[in-house]
């Protein structure tokens, strides 16, 4: 039940609280850095911790009031209901705007608490940072206390509150539905989580090097680079688990879309990579004094910006789920945190005197890593500048214009290709020289660009083009998507050979487990980028309708047709739906029935008759020995003593003294258990199953089911697809009903599993490297072998 | 000057010359009276395409879509830049209603009870709908279909 206390409900009070402790430690370590007064230590540590308890306090009582059932709070009875199972109440917890902030600001407020109880943060410039670290959670707190995920039904829903306390929730989108759903959202919000802390460090970097006092940057970077790493290994991990949701749940056919919130999320991911690369070259080398700490702190920024696309609605896509506007909240911290990350280090490069005493020639080694580099900040530029540019235009111009995947995949295409050679080139120049390099990498272009004319035949081609196209759409899009093999042959292989020249001379077992993992991450990538190259251009679809599916229920019968323009037969053999829940389980016991309000117009009830009276025009059934009984018109309805029967009808109060509540059914109404009357039944969910055996040349290659949900006060379906796995790609079928029937979509997605493999072979590598890093990997060891 | 130092500057040079491009070189999908479905100009006000309509005695293609949507893009792609599907059309007044913001169509998408996209109606100049396309069909259905629409509404 939601508790009120002075016109706030209890978790609304708990958020005030974490509100009031962050503000308060913002303040005093503020204070604290600006006057190197220690005293107030204590307090501060005090406040940023009751500020985290308070938080996870909160939302462990928001998921309990899910798993209860609550439905006096808004928040719960908006995203759950009775039927589903406890996995999905629990994630309805951040299915929404104010759960998923809660997340957000209760992972950072212990990222940030945690770096001011250890005593290895406690500097002076520390405290700068950690003042900032509580300032976004003041910024979050602030959001939560205004639009509250504990907000009473009777203050967000007075007129459904008037009913009295629902029974059912209003549902938990379907789409979310799914497990990998369950997790991407806590996995995401925990890489933003641990952006926060290099955030604040960037920015004090600076403030330091302005006010010429002692900067934290080089103290904390190797943990720095440990969030980091941490970061990216579960932002790669969520983007993956988003991209097989959309692949298997949204049955569009496809794991990327280019959707706007797909998009989004690549550009803090693109950030974050090329961060890792110029913290690495900082670390070793001291290059990037500037870049290396401002890109840092730009990250959270960028992951902000992600989720303004995702929440704000001002883009639509199919995360449009979670619309429905976030407020000014969002965008005031998109503000703030840009300009402290993008100021400071901007007046500090503008102020400072750069010596470049290095005068690198344009085949050096660190020449070509820093177009690498520039390389994923291009990449990342070209996903902004397409979410953003169709805006700036409509605001400018009123001219609404389209960006569509060939936009993203014509611009990125050269850029990764480039990277690639360069990436080969860096490799290869460890142990080879400067003339064989350039001399290799020359013959991989000419290979590359070889095979992308001569073997771009129209089916092979980036993109299908017009006449009427830009140059350079036409240009591009004309190539064979063959070349970005040989740059990513290249890589790979310049990659490993580096891996196996330098490991025979590492000495300790974290050193060579380090460099595993390093090789690991660039070959996953680059089995990655050619087997997503692949899938996108040699996916094939072609569909049929099968007029009469949905009639399908006697065994044998069967809907074959020919697949027009592919090799494809596809057969129906049965049509099931199935209802959840079932309308037995729906039904409420004679005792829930008892407590319910007599003015509740229609009632399901399902028990066992344990009495029968007959009056002159009406019989009466008692179930299960309560005071609650079902009546009918006599004649209408066989009740038989000791029958489970399900009934529907009207609710009315007898005034007897032995029946609270007659529930008043007819024919139509009234059926056994095991055979309800499902024709007066609206379930929440129907599942229409159909079974399907689709062949290729009169080759059995995929049989199963193909189904589509529908929800009931929800105008949407879901499609779970039939998916055949195969080493040499997938066979995808998605079924949708139509007026007549089904409609079957075929696809083909060569490569689709060498997709995941690569970014598994990715997500190994960087566990080693996050673990077994001598320099600053979590399992320890500087005593470890020795670096370059 | 280093070698850094200059492919940075050609760096931005690039940023700049991508954004300055790309922004210019989108498909314009939709201006003060048109909207840009496939590369062709469709109205988006239902009283100008029936006015159009009656004056040249054609039937009205009504295309109900989103920005999000998929199959819309497939329609894009597959149907609506091949020449035979164009020829078909040019025998109607082309209404493309966004069902995300419909504006005028507003209600006509409530008549079409057009709350998902893509759908498709076919309607005589006097607004009777005699056709109606739920969801993506392919190409020898459409085909059918507009020429059956347009026997119907003439």
């Amino acid at each position: 039940m939601t508790t009120v206390v002075f016109g706030l409900a209890v978790g609304t009070w708990l958020l005030a609280i974490g509100l009031f402790g962050s503000v308060l430690a913002t303040v005093l370590l503020g204070y604290e850095y600006a006057t190197g007064d220690q005293s107030f230590r204590r307090v501060s540590q005090g406040a940023a911790g009751v500020a985290t308890g308070s938080f996870v306090i909160a939302l462990l009582y928001l998921t309990s009031q899910f798993l209860s059932e609550d439905y006096t709070n808004a928040y719960v009875w908006d995203n759950t209901a009775n039927y589903l199972p406890t996995l999905y109440k629990v994630t309805g917890v951040y299915a929404s705007n104010a759960g998923s902030i809660l997340l957000w600001a209760m992972l950072t407020a212990v990222v940030v608490t945690t770096t001011l109880l250890l005593d290895r943060y406690s500097t002076r410039g520390a405290r700068l940072s950690q003042s900032l670290g509580m300032g976004v959670v003041t910024v979050f707190a602030w959001m939560l206390v205004n639009d509250s995920p504990f907000t009473p039904l009777s203050t967000a829903y007075p007129s459904v509150a008037a009913n009295g306390i629902p029974q059912d929730g209003s549902g938990l989108n379907p789409l979310l539905v799914d497990p990998f759903m369950a997790i991407h959202p806590p996995i995401t919000f925990s890489a933003y989580a641990l952006m926060v802390v290099p955030f604040t460090v960037g920015v004090t970097h600076f403030v330091a090097k302005l006010r010429g006092t002692e900067s934290v940057f080089d103290n904390w970077l190797g943990s720095m680079t440990r969030w980091l790493r941490g970061s990216w290994f579960l932002l790669t991990a969520a983007i993956t688990l988003g991209g097989i949701w959309a692949y298997r749940v949204l049955g569009w056919g496809g794991f990327w879309s280019w959707d706007p919130v797909e998009t989004s999320v690549l550009i803090p991911w693109l950030g974050l990579t090329a961060v890792l690369h110029t913290l690495n070259q900082y670390r070793r080398s001291g290059r990037y004094a500037v870049l290396a700490p401002a890109a840092t702190a730009v990250l959270l920024p960028l992951a902000i910006y992600a989720t303004t696309v995702v929440r704000s609605g001002v883009f639509r896509s199919v995360h449009s789920f979670a619309g429905g506007g976030i407020g000014s909240g969002v965008l005031f911290l998109l503000g703030t945190t840009t300009t402290l990350a993008v100021g400071p280090a901007f007046v500090h490069w503008f102020r400072t005197e750069q010596s470049d005493a290095e005068e690198a020639g344009l085949l050096d080694r660190a020449t070509i890593y820093h177009a690498a580099v520039l390389g994923f900040i291009l990449l990342a530029f070209v996903s902004l500048w397409g979410l953003t540019f169709p805006v700036v235009r409509s605001l400018a111009s009123g001219v609404e214009v389209s960006v569509d995947a060939r936009y993203y995949n014509l611009w990125s295409f050269p850029v990764v290709v480039g990277m690639l050679l360069a990436g080969g080139m860096y490799a290869q120049q460890e142990r080879f020289s400067t003339r064989t390099t350039v001399g290799t990498a020359a013959a991989v272009l000419v290979a590359s660009l070889v095979a992308g004319v001569v073997l771009a035949r129209p089916e092979w081609q980036l993109a299908s083009t017009e006449p009427f196209d830009p140059a350079y759409y036409r240009a591009i899009g004309s190539l064979s998507v063959v070349t970005v093999l040989p740059p990513a042959v290249y890589f790979a292989g310049a990659w490993i050979i580096r891996y196996v020249k330098r490991v025979r001379r590492l000495t300790g077992r974290h050193a060579k487990l380090n460099e595993t993992g390093i090789v690991l991450i660039h070959v996953g990538a680059a089995l990655l980028i050619v087997s997503v190259s692949f899938v996108y251009v040699f996916s094939t679809t072609a569909s049929v309708g099968l007029v009469g599916a949905t009639e399908l229920d006697d065994p044998g019968e069967r809907i074959v047709r020919d697949v027009e323009g592919s090799p494809y037969t596809v057969e129906v053999t049965d049509y099931s739906p199935e209802n959840t829940p079932t309308m037995a389980e729906a039904a409420m016991t004679p005792a829930e029935a008892g407590s319910v309000d007599t003015s509740a117009s229609t009632v399901l009830v399902k028990g066992e008759v344990t009495a029968i009276q007959r009056f002159e025009d009406t019989t009466i059934a008692q179930l299960n020995g309560s005071r609650v009984w079902v009546g009918a018109d006599s004649g209408t309805v066989q009740f038989e003593e000791g029958s489970v029967v399900v009934a529907r009808g009207t609710l009315s109060d007898p005034r007897s003294e032995n029946i609270d509540a007659l529930v008043y059914t007819n024919g139509d109404n009234f059926g056994s258990a095991s055979d309800p009357p499902t024709e007066v039944y609206s379930p929440r969910v129907v599942d229409h199953r159909f079974d399907v055996q689709l062949y290729r040349d009169d080759t059995l290659v995929a049989d199963g089911t193909v189904s589509e949900q529908s929800y009931r006060g929800r105008d949407m379906q879901t499609n779970d697809p039939l998916i055949e796995r195969g080493i040499t790609g997938d066979t995808y079928v998605v079924g949708t009903r139509t007026a007549g029937g089904l409609s079957i979509e075929i696809s083909r997605y060569p490569l689709a599993n060498q997709i995941w493999l690569g970014v598994a072979v990715m997500l190994l590598g960087m566990g080693l490297v996050f673990m077994f890093d001598p320099a600053s990997g979590a399992a320890g060891g500087r005593n470890a072998g020795p670096r370059d | 000057m280093n070698a850094r130092k200059t492919i940075t500057i050609a760096f931005f040079l690039v940023v700049l010359g991508v954004g300055h491009y790309s922004m210019n070189a989108a498909p314009v999908i939709r201006d003060d009276a048109h909207t840009y479905q496939g590369g062709i100009e469709w109205e988006t006000d239902p009283g100008t395409a029936f006015d159009a309509a009656q004056s040249q005695d054609k039937p009205v293609l009504v295309y109900y879509w989103a920005t999000w949507c998929t199959y819309c893009e497939r329609y894009d792609k597959n149907h609506y830049r091949n020449e035979t599907v164009r020829a078909a059309m040019d025998e109607y007044v082309l209404l493309a209603v966004n069902v995300d913001d419909p504006g005028d169509g507003a209600t006509l998408a409530r008549q079409h009870q057009a709350t998902y996209p893509p759908q498709h109606r076919i309607m005589t100049p006097e607004g009777e709908t005699v056709e109606s396309v739920e969801g993506y069909i392919g190409r020898d259905e459409l085909l059918a279909t507009l020429e059956k629409g347009s026997e119907e509404a003439t």
